[in-house]
């Protein structure tokens, strides 16, 4: 029986994020009251958008990706894998869908478990064989299980709504009713709105990037062996060196003129959705020390 | 890179890198877990390889190696064979159950040749292993450092078996970090 340890780091770090989206959130929502004339409708109106966009995000990712929905018979392969990776994780099997790309990518999406898909590109399948290819399903089923659309969609509503108010107040100026509002308090709004916005943002790519780390988790738990996954990322990433298939003995001698790029900033780090591959290759390695020494 | 590499390729002097040895004999102890935890079996058979030079001075140096091999091998019951492969690259294969005198023979041909000023041949020392199927720890001389090769068939190489044993074995081995410098070596000589 092999002991799966929590990551205990990587779940305060969450709950840490969310809690700061909730501090910020809650202040936005107190200032907004306290300003006088919060603006029902708009908030109303926000959510109405997003509750559809969010009942219809499956099919629109899926429209969006140019996604097509494959049979049991079209791909079976595809579908006998995710089956058998489902029974693991214990989750209904959900809807597979294949993009037409040499792009090597792969997403889930989906309200529920229940509503699922999860696709895959042909450049993807190409290039992975099928222990990478399992790894990088058992990521995505991860995803579902760990309900990271809905977690992600929740945690962005109200900086969706910081977001309209930064870039349409201007229309709302007249909101409250005429003269009750000075001009002053809308540039109050407005600012106030940019700072909320600007931290969620920043907090919401934070909570992203840990998402990914569980899901990366996920899939080590689920296959059993995070060595595929690591192998997959190498394999996909366009960043990362590759580990190569000419023969030493054919390059020898142009060994000494190798170049080692320097790119890193902690600036992209705190934009990006995604961890870097290189952080996420560290953490599959800890977890196969964990599972094996 | 130093001010020293960047004024030398200024000029054109380009140079191979030294050989180092610094951390050859980190596999001895190595070899511990990957028997115990990994479960990789040593094959008893390691082999160094280097570039062979059409000059007098190399000849001699060759005849003192297999002087030396023969002495060597004598004393820790090894046995051992040079080849040449395909690309013209010269290997002496040795063959022992105790691996510790692998590591030592591998050590003492190394370093005859770089006290014979033909460190900058040499390229690499492999040690096989057996899990599945064939395993080897490669140990290049100007990295100063080991990387996994796991062969399959047909040219492709088993990436996430040599993933896996970099994670693992990490902590115990100096593996090259780079794995854009993880060069197989295609039909191995033993």
């Amino acid at each position: 029986m092999v002991k799966w340890k929590r990551d205990i780091g990587l779940e305060g770090r969450m709950l840490l994020t969310m809690f700061l989206l909730a501090a910020v959130y809650l202040f936005f929502l107190a200032f907004l009251w306290s300003s006088g004339a919060p603006p029902l409708f708009m908030l109303l109106f926000i959510a109405l958008f997003m509750g559809i966009q969010y009942y219809y995000s499956d099919r629109l990712v899926l429209w969006s990706m140019n996604a097509k929905v494959v049979s049991e018979a079209e791909s079976s392969n595809l579908h006998q894998t995710i089956t058998r990776l489902c029974a693991i994780a214990d989750l209904p099997k959900p809807k597979i869908a294949v993009v037409n790309t040499q792009v090597p990518n792969a997403f889930a999406t989906g309200k529920s478990p229940s509503s699922a898909v999860v696709a895959v590109t042909t450049g993807l399948m190409d290039r992975l064989n099928q222990g990478e290819l399992e790894a990088v399903l058992a990521h995505e089923l991860s995803h579902v299980k760990n309900r990271d659309m809905t977690i992600l969609t929740i945690a962005s509503f109200i900086s969706t709504i910081a977001f309209y108010f930064v870039r349409y107040s201007i229309y709302f100026g007249g909101y409250g009713g005429g003269n009750r509002r000075d001009s002053g308090g809308i540039i109050a709004v407005w600012l106030v709105s940019i700072a909320v916005w600007l931290v969620s943002f920043l907090l919401i790519r934070a909570l992203s990037r840990y998402r990914e780390f569980a899901a990366d988790r996920g899939s080590a738990i689920i296959t059993g062996t995070p060595s595929n996954l690591t192998s997959a990322l190498l394999k996909i990433s366009d960043v990362m060196p590759r580990i190569p298939n000419d023969d030493l003995r054919k390059v020898e001698g142009m060994n000494a003129f190798f170049i080692i790029p320097a790119v890193s900033g902690s600036m992209m780090n705190l934009l990006s959705t995604h961890p870097s591959v290189e952080k996420r290759i560290a953490a599959l390695e800890k977890i196969q020390r964990e599972l094996e020494l | 890179m130093g001010l020293i590499d960047v004024f030398n390729s200024l000029l054109g002097r380009g140079s191979l890198p030294e050989a180092k040895t610094d951390r050859l004999f980190a596999i001895s102890t190595a070899v511990v877990t990957m028997e115990l935890d990994l479960r990789l079996e040593p094959s008893s058979s390691a082999g160094i390889c280097f570039k062979p030079m059409e000059m007098s001075k190399y000849e001699t140096a060759r005849d003192e190696i297999e002087g030396l091999l023969k002495y060597s091998t004598q004393e820790t019951g090894t046995s051992f064979r040079l080849e040449k492969d395909e690309y013209n690259f010269l290997w002496v294969i040795l063959k022992d159950e105790d691996f510790e005198d692998l590591v030592t023979n591998i050590h003492m041909v190394s370093q005859t040749l770089i006290e014979q000023g033909f460190g900058e041949q040499l390229l690499c020392a492999v040690y096989r292993f057996e899990s599945k199927g064939p395993v080897y720890w490669i140990y290049n001389f100007k990295q100063d450092g080991y990387y996994p090769f796991v062969p399959l068939e047909g040219h492709k190489r088993d990436n996430s078996m040599e993933m896996r044993l970099k994670s693992l074995m990490e902590n115990e081995l100096p593996i090259e970090k780079n794995v854009e410098k993880w060069y197989p070596l295609w039909g191995m000589p033993f």
